[in-house]
């Protein structure tokens, strides 16, 4: 059993290449390989300060429900608890993490105040001696619910009458400027339609996807003697993580001091600041360090997701395969909060009508709110499940025309220079060459006019 | 909170802990998840490894193989030769290092293959209890369990006769993964026909249970593809398939006669 | 009952340190020992991340009650690389680009120990078998597979093979620093 270094094709677009790489092509040992098999590399759960404290989340046990009440008496009462945090303990307790880029409103409870919006959604915080301790509050604290009709599917929650998830939003869905969606309008689709040799209009689904990392979220916040908080995190996103963190806790960020960088597995499932604001403020109250490690069912059940989405796609198309119009209807699951998935849906839309020249696109991707676990980054998030639909839908049209369809996709491949449904102009396309790559990889016969096809000229459209 | 870890060094002392209410635990791999998550329902533990219940012996075609034996020493067990590739589709090597042949008894479906290999053998079980000592047959333990501070110290199986042994699983994986469908059986056949059989199920319903229905339809028959799948679809009156990560009730059922027939056809 | 003073032999020393009732031994061997190259992943024995030899057989330390081991030897990646010179598995490791994150390294190395010790030759279905409780994430289980076999010949004293038809590697520094 071996492997083999692939060796670079330098036969497409020769005349652009350089050649003075020091690091590709060539076999160079990662930096950090030797920690890692010694053992030595630091994460953040390395780290065991003396008098470290514990904090682990009491959380909802409904979808969605009002908070009557919170009990503490028999949590407190648990040998080694030391205090518990509620939503009044927290600076700044409403968030959305991606207000360090000007997105708005604060959305989103560090801790809920008044009502729960899904499922392990955190009500308060636990802070121990020892991690059974802490556990053991957790599960003592009572909390009274009302419970709420609750919306698990997008279209249902865009319906009249459906229950309101988020009142920061007040709709079930985030506005963009102004508009219920983010929208594409390029052309005339309905023309199209009226045109076009056929029309083909399918419906795609995706359930929402747990990044899964081996290393759960989690960080260890450490007092220094000159009063700032030392936050050891297994974030993907070390500065959005602390900028995030010094707005909730409602101080400057020099106070703040974040040693990351080293992750157990990300896979986008450690950039929403979900730990460390919390666990900062265990640390300021305590003045002791305090240690906030999700347990594998946290990670597995509330630690966001990639989200669900529902996507449906009609496309014209002309008997020689040429698509001449699609409309795309989407929908991102982004569950009770927003976090990155307003982003998200505008990366899908981005992405609409996949890499194709389309005369006429219509595109409408709504980020919609429901009472499942809030939805976040991961892989590509926004991409990943529109290309599955995309290239879905084009395999499904070449079917439909009985066309290969390679063949399909080269004749409807954006070439350098074309004018994008977004007002682009494509640059460094080479879909066609990578095509055309694959095809000869894979023994895929195509016919001398399709081999001759270029990204920088339209030779054979 | 775990307040307490016994260690007895004899079964008459974990029958003392036990009676007291302590949480009997072999190898520790249903048991310390628990402990770790703060779902302990208990506080006292009472480990087996040092009370003297690892031993296996094998003697006159008899094994008895104590309940706190290591899965992986069942495995390596030149005797008990005939268990090793069913053994291989219990979790990983290193599960198996720690996890015991009395738990398997215990765990919850779709897991305790070994349970279900004890089940075809007919097997016995050695019970210690505040009442004293009895012997059960496993079916019994693994349809009613046992009685509270009772805990199993060995269980006592004929090794069956060459040729007569049939085991097969179907996992989502090829190593390390919760059954889809368990079949394991003892069966003899003369003159190319079945004179004895003794199937169990795993997989397909909340405890590993006994195909009888198949094992009906097999006797005074060739071991074809044809009468295998037969019984594969009669045995479908012997299980509860539920959902679950792996396959869904449906899915169960659905391959249920094809998993049966490939344990003793190959294929 | 309280706490309780309990001994190991860790790597090779005896060592002994004052346990909560069901602390686990990966909790010891991080908190109270300091040694951690064994990871927590899932508390549950189902990732692999915190695998040690106990009594020389791998093994999940977070499903071990501390005081069951009492007195048993117990080693670790620590343990592996003697006097700062890698094994033949951690350099292996390190040829074959078998680590990315890295957080799953440390249990795949003992189960490889493990393996090696008990099976100077084994073959890919057995390498396959006995990191069949290891979760990589980053899924890089064929060059961790790689890695095994390639330390196995390497243990053997045959030649290293690296990788097929390339130089062999650079150290990151020199790259970078051209």
């Amino acid at each position: 059993m071996t492997y083999r270094l692939a060796p670079i094709d330098k036969s497409p677009f020769a005349a652009e290449r350089e050649d003075d790489f020091t690091v590709i092509g060539s076999v160079v040992q990662r930096s950090d390989a030797r920690g890692h098999v010694t053992g030595r590399t630091e994460f953040f759960e390395d780290v065991a300060p003396p008098g470290l404290l514990h904090l682990k989340m009491h959380r909802s046990a409904r979808h969605h429900a009002r908070i009557r009440g919170v009990d503490l008496t028999e949590a407190l009462a648990v040998p080694g608890v030391v205090r518990i945090l509620t939503h009044a303990d927290i600076p700044n307790n409403l968030y959305t993490p991606l207000k360090l880029i000007g997105v708005e409103p604060d959305d989103e409870p560090i801790l809920a105040v008044d009502k729960v919006r899904y499922l392990g959604e955190p009500i308060c915080a636990v802070v121990a001696e020892s991690e059974a301790a802490a556990l053991e509050g957790a599960a003592r604290v009572r909390v009274d619910y009302e419970d709420l009709p609750a919306v698990f599917d997008v279209e249902e929650a865009l319906a009249e009458g459906a229950p309101l998830v988020n009142e920061y939003h007040g709709r079930n869905f985030f506005t963009y400027e102004g508009h219920h969606c983010r929208r594409i309008r390029f052309g005339d689709v309905e023309k199209a339609f009226g045109q076009a040799d056929h029309v083909f209009e399918w419906r795609y689904e995706s359930a929402p996807i747990e990044q899964a990392p081996t290393e759960t979220t989690g960080c260890v916040v450490i007092p220094q003697a000159d009063g700032r908080l030392r936050i050891h995190s297994d974030t993907q996103a070390c500065f959005f993580t602390l900028d995030n963190t010094a707005l909730i806790l409602g101080v400057p960020f020099n106070k703040l001091r974040i040693v990351g960088g080293t992750v157990g597995g990300g896979f986008g499932g450690k950039v929403d600041v979900i730990v460390e604001p919390v666990a900062c403020v265990a640390a300021m109250m305590t003045d002791r360090p305090v240690k906030f490690v999700y347990n594998r069912y946290e990670e597995m059940q509330v630690s966001s997701p990639r989200a669900a989405e529902r996507i449906y796609i009609k496309d014209a198309v002309m008997n020689d395969g040429r698509i001449i119009g699609r409309k795309v209807t989407l929908y991102v699951d982004s569950g009770a909060y927003a976090r990155h998935t307003p982003y998200g849906t505008t990366k899908a839309a981005a992405h609409m009508p996949g890499p194709y020249s389309i005369p006429n696109v219509w595109a409408d991707c709504h980020c919609v709110f429901t009472n499942r676990t809030p939805s976040s980054a991961m892989r590509g998030f926004g991409v990943t499940i529109g290309d599955f639909a995309l290239e879905s839908q084009m395999d499904r049209v070449a079917r439909a025309l009985s066309m290969d369809p390679l063949q399909l996709r080269l004749l409807n491949a954006y070439r350098d220079g074309d004018l994008k449904a977004h007002r682009k102009v494509a640059e460094g396309t080479a879909l066609v060459e990578v095509v055309q790559k694959a095809a000869e990889m894979v023994g895929h016969e195509l016919p001398e006019a399709y081999r001759r096809m270029s990204s920088t000229t339209r030779e054979g459209l | 909170m775990i307040q307490a870890v016994h260690l007895p060094e004899s079964a008459e002392a974990v029958a003392v802990h036990s009676a007291r209410g302590g949480w009997i635990m072999g190898g520790g791999t249903v048991v310390m998840p628990l402990v770790n998550s703060g779902a302990a329902t208990r506080s006292e533990l009472v480990s087996l490894r040092r009370a003297g219940l690892a031993g296996i012996e094998v003697r006159d075609g008899v094994a008895r193989i104590g309940a706190a034996a290591p899965l992986s020493s069942v495995e390596e067990h030149p005797e008990l030769a005939f268990l090793r590739p069913a053994l291989r589709t219990i979790a990983s090597p290193t599960i198996r290092n720690l996890a015991t042949v009395g738990g398997n008894l215990f765990v919850e479906q779709p897991y305790g293959d070994l349970a279900v290999c004890l089940l075809a053998l007919d097997a016995t079980c050695e019970i210690a209890g505040p009442a004293g000592r009895r012997d059960v047959p496993v079916a019994e333990v693994l349809a009613s369990g046992i009685a509270e501070g009772e805990f199993v110290t060995a269980v006592v199986t004929a090794l069956p006769e060459p040729g007569t042994w049939y085991y097969h699983k179907a996992m989502r994986r090829k190593l390390n993964s919760a059954s889809i469908v368990t079949v394991a059986s003892v069966t003899r056949t003369a003159d190319g026909v079945v004179t004895s059989t003794r199937i169990a199920l795993g997989g397909v319903a909340p405890r590993p249970v006994r195909a009888v229905s198949a094992e009906r339809l097999l006797r005074d028959r060739p071991l074809s593809p044809e009468v295998l799948t037969e019984a594969g679809e009669a045995a479908r009156a012997d299980t509860a398939p539920f959902d679950d990560a792996y396959a869904s009730a449906w899915y169960r059922a659905r391959v249920l006669p094809v998993h049966l027939r490939r344990a003793f056809a190959g294929r | 009952m309280p706490s309780q003073i309990v001994s190991l032999v860790v790597n090779g020393e005896p060592r002994e340190f004052i346990a909560r009732p069901g602390v686990t031994l990966l909790a010891v061997l991080r908190e109270a020992l300091g040694l951690t190259a064994a990871k927590r992943g899932c508390a549950q024995g189902s990732c692999g991340t915190c695998t040690v030899l106990v009594d020389d057989r791998p093994a999940p330390a977070c499903l071990i009650a501390v005081e069951t081991v009492a007195d048993c030897s117990v080693r670790t990646l620590e343990g592996v690389a003697v006097g700062g010179n890698l094994d033949e598995v951690q350099s292996s490791f390190v040829d074959n680009f078998a680590t990315q994150c890295g957080f799953c390294t440390a249990g795949m190395i003992m189960v490889a120990e493990a393996l090696l010790d008990r099976d100077p030759d084994p073959s890919e279905e057995d390498v396959a078998e006995a990191i069949s409780g290891n979760v990589c994430r980053c899924t890089g289980y064929r060059p961790i597979m790689i890695a095994i076999l390639d330390a196995a010949r390497r243990r053997r004293g045959e030649s290293v093979e690296g990788i097929e038809g390339t130089a062999p590697a650079r150290p990151a520094e020199e790259a970078v620093s051209r």
